[in-house]
């Protein structure tokens, strides 16, 4: 188990190093001069020069990386060029807000997904079925931002029940944090909750066929126990691809939702650097949003061999 | 009481006084089972009014080719079909005076794996790979014994012994991917027989497996029978493992049971034009003479079938009263029964 961990581990790194560059170059190909931006209306060529020459933009591009990479690899994802803070000191206080908004959104995802998937795997073919698929088919195509002001605009504007929008600290007032994480959770986790359902009601289907089911009831075993030991288990492999994948997503940031709550979260700075130009935090933020990918991928290798027993020999 | 609820029945099969006695010794009888699949031509059931009876401890065999309905009426038995499609139109089957096609599903999940029990065809999909060998015998255990799950495992130990899986201790802990095909059906036979059944249905169990394999878990089987008392439905095509295993064999065509009766007259005295046919197609190694023999033409799908006897289109005696009117299952001599109009074929020689 530990060796196949490592095994996963050593494989992650040649794409951390290809994502890398990926991330630089696409940086570089950008339309727009960042020293223009720095240097505002200020269009001295000694203070541009300067400037050129403080940032190492004169260096070439192969250097410039090698630079950035290692410096990156030390924890010095370098400083905003806008805010003159540093990208690691951004990226820590806004990560664990959007780690929090992606856990409720996925805790709200998975509870009302596979419960939903289940049932209309079992009641296939019943109004129970075609009702579950109807909602989920509408979770899909109502976008966010839409459900997210209808929510506002009748949760708190019009039943004054939650906060429309702000961020507290869960140090600072823990309700008050569930309270306003309530509804962008929401928003977020009923869009993914569509397709888990989806994805665990055509696992469910496939796995319900299959001969082991057949013997499970010949032992005389509850449906109960048919559907949430022999089936669900069996059908958990695609469930567990899709949720990490799901969980990387929301981490490189719910844009939309986090513009509409007004989240000080990942999806908001992302936002704001690339407007501005940002160069230096664009880069960290998609550096970090791959890192996480690349973890939640390495999670579901990990979640595979737990869930599936026959993967343990190649193991 | 319950020969009161036996009573309506009786008057279907008049004029036989065997009929209660034999009731009474039997462990199963079945009576004019039907079973429909939605979607089918209209009239044309998959299972067909098949009767047949399973003594205590003894074996029946259910012959017939593939597609005639063995299975269906098996998994009907168990309540295994999946409704729908598939929909149980007409009949009973009392097992231990009890008629199972009326009791509830959570009743019919008492019964099965504890009173019935029943092994599939095939041994490499039948077991579910995300849990090991012991849990899965040891839960049918728990399900129906009612021990803890530690007592369970030792039962499931005992099984895997009786099984004769060599380490079992070892195997308990085993997945089923870890296993072969042979080693796998063996875990079944274990699983099925951990709560003592009264009856074990194994459809095919050998036909997956290996040749060298297949005598070694059939020898198993009846030894394990012999053991514990148990009545056994014995699905097969293999006429060479009826003769060896069964007491009673009932032969089946499209759906209906053609012929019943005791395994010497069904070899020796086969009535039925199809019975016949399959007789003559078993391969021998004492007399060669010329050409296997065959039954001519194949079974009519579905929505070609003959109103009357199915095996009007293959049948060298058929004439327009089989085409139309289906024959009864008629009792022969005592105890066998064959579904044909020209039965017994010794009174006809002339006209064929």
């Amino acid at each position: 188990m530990l060796r196949y961990i490592g095994r996963r581990i050593l494989i992650a790194i040649p794409t951390l190093i290809i994502v890398s560059v990926l991330v630089f170059a696409l940086q570089k190909l950008l339309p727009g001069d960042p020293v223009l931006t720095m240097a505002g209306e200020e269009r001295d060529p000694q203070v541009l020069e300067y400037l050129r020459e403080r940032y190492r933009l004169n260096d070439p591009i192969p250097v410039q990386y090698f630079v950035w990479i290692t410096e990156a690899m030390r924890g010095n994802l370098g400083i905003s060029l806008r805010t003159d803070i540093p990208v690691l000191d951004l990226i820590l206080s806004k990560l664990p807000v959007t780690i929090e908004l992606a856990i409720m959104a996925m805790i709200v995802a998975l509870a009302i997904g596979i419960p939903a998937g289940i049932i209309s795997a079992v009641r296939k073919g019943t109004t129970v079925d075609y009702a579950a698929n109807v909602i989920a088919l509408s979770g899909l195509s109502i976008p966010n931002f839409w459900l997210g002001i209808m929510l506002i605009m009748l949760v708190s504007v019009r039943w004054q029940l939650l906060p429309a929008s702000g961020f507290v600290p869960p140090t600072e007032d823990l309700w008050l944090n569930i309270k306003t994480m309530l509804m962008p959770a929401f928003v977020l986790g009923t869009g993914l909750a569509a397709s888990l359902m989806r994805h665990t009601r055509s696992a469910m289907l496939g796995v319900l066929r299959s001969d082991y089911i057949r013997t499970a009831r010949a032992k005389g075993l509850l449906s109960r126990k048919v559907i949430l030991k022999h089936a669900l288990r069996n059908a958990l492999m695609p469930i567990v691809t899709l949720s990490t994948l799901l969980f990387g997503e929301l981490l490189a940031g719910a844009v939309l939702t986090e513009q509409i709550f007004t989240i000080p979260g990942f999806g908001k700075l992302i936002v704001d650097a690339v407007f501005n130009r940002d160069y230096a935090v664009v880069q960290g933020v998609v550096l970090c949003t791959a890192v996480g990918f690349i973890i939640m991928n390495l999670l579901a290798d990990v979640l595979y061999v737990v869930v599936n027993p026959r993967l343990r020999h190649s193991a | 009481m319950a020969h009161e609820a036996t009573l309506p029945h009786l008057r279907e099969v008049k004029g036989s006084g065997r009929a209660i006695s034999s009731e009474e010794q039997a462990l199963l009888t079945v009576q004019g089972l039907s079973v429909r699949f939605d979607g089918a031509p209209k009239d044309v059931n998959i299972v067909d009014d098949v009767s047949f009876s399973v003594a205590r401890g003894k074996t029946l065999c259910l012959v017939g080719e593939s597609g005639c309905g063995k299975s269906v009426t098996s998994l009907a038995l168990m309540g295994l079909l999946p409704t729908p499609p598939a929909r149980i139109v007409a009949g009973r089957a009392l097992f231990d005076g009890q008629d199972l096609l009326t009791l509830s599903e959570r009743e019919r999940a008492d019964i099965r794996g504890d009173r019935m029990a029943m092994i599939f065809q095939e041994p490499m999909t039948s077991l579910n790979p995300a849990f090991t060998i012991g849990d899965q015998i040891a839960e049918g255990i728990v399900r129906h014994r009612g021990i803890s799950k530690a007592a369970a495992m030792e039962r499931a130990l005992d099984m895997l012994e009786k099984v004769r899986i060599p380490a079992p201790e070892k195997r308990l802990r085993a997945y089923p991917h870890e296993m072969s095909g042979g080693m796998r059906q063996r875990v079944m036979i274990a699983m099925a027989l951990a709560n003592d059944p009264q009856l074990l249905i194994a459809d095919e169990p050998t036909t997956a497996l290996d040749v060298t394999i297949q005598a070694q878990i059939l020898t198993l089987i009846r030894r394990l029978q012999e053991e514990t008392g148990t009545a056994m439905i014995l699905i097969t095509h293999d006429l060479g493992v009826v003769a060896e295993v069964a007491d009673e064999v009932a032969v089946m065509y499209a759906g209906r049971v053609v012929e019943t009766g005791p395994v010497e007259a069904i070899f020796e005295d086969p009535q039925h034009p199809y019975t016949i046919g399959l007789m003559g197609s078993v391969p021998s190694l004492g007399r060669r003479q010329g050409r296997l023999a065959t039954i001519r033409g194949t079974v009519p799908p579905a929505e070609l079938m003959p109103k009357g006897c199915r095996f009007t289109t293959r049948c060298p005696f058929a004439d327009s009263r089989c085409a139309n009117d289906p024959p009864p299952l008629a009792e022969i001599r005592p105890g066998h029964k064959a579904r044909c109009w020209y039965a017994p074929l010794e009174e006809h020689r002339g006209a064929a």
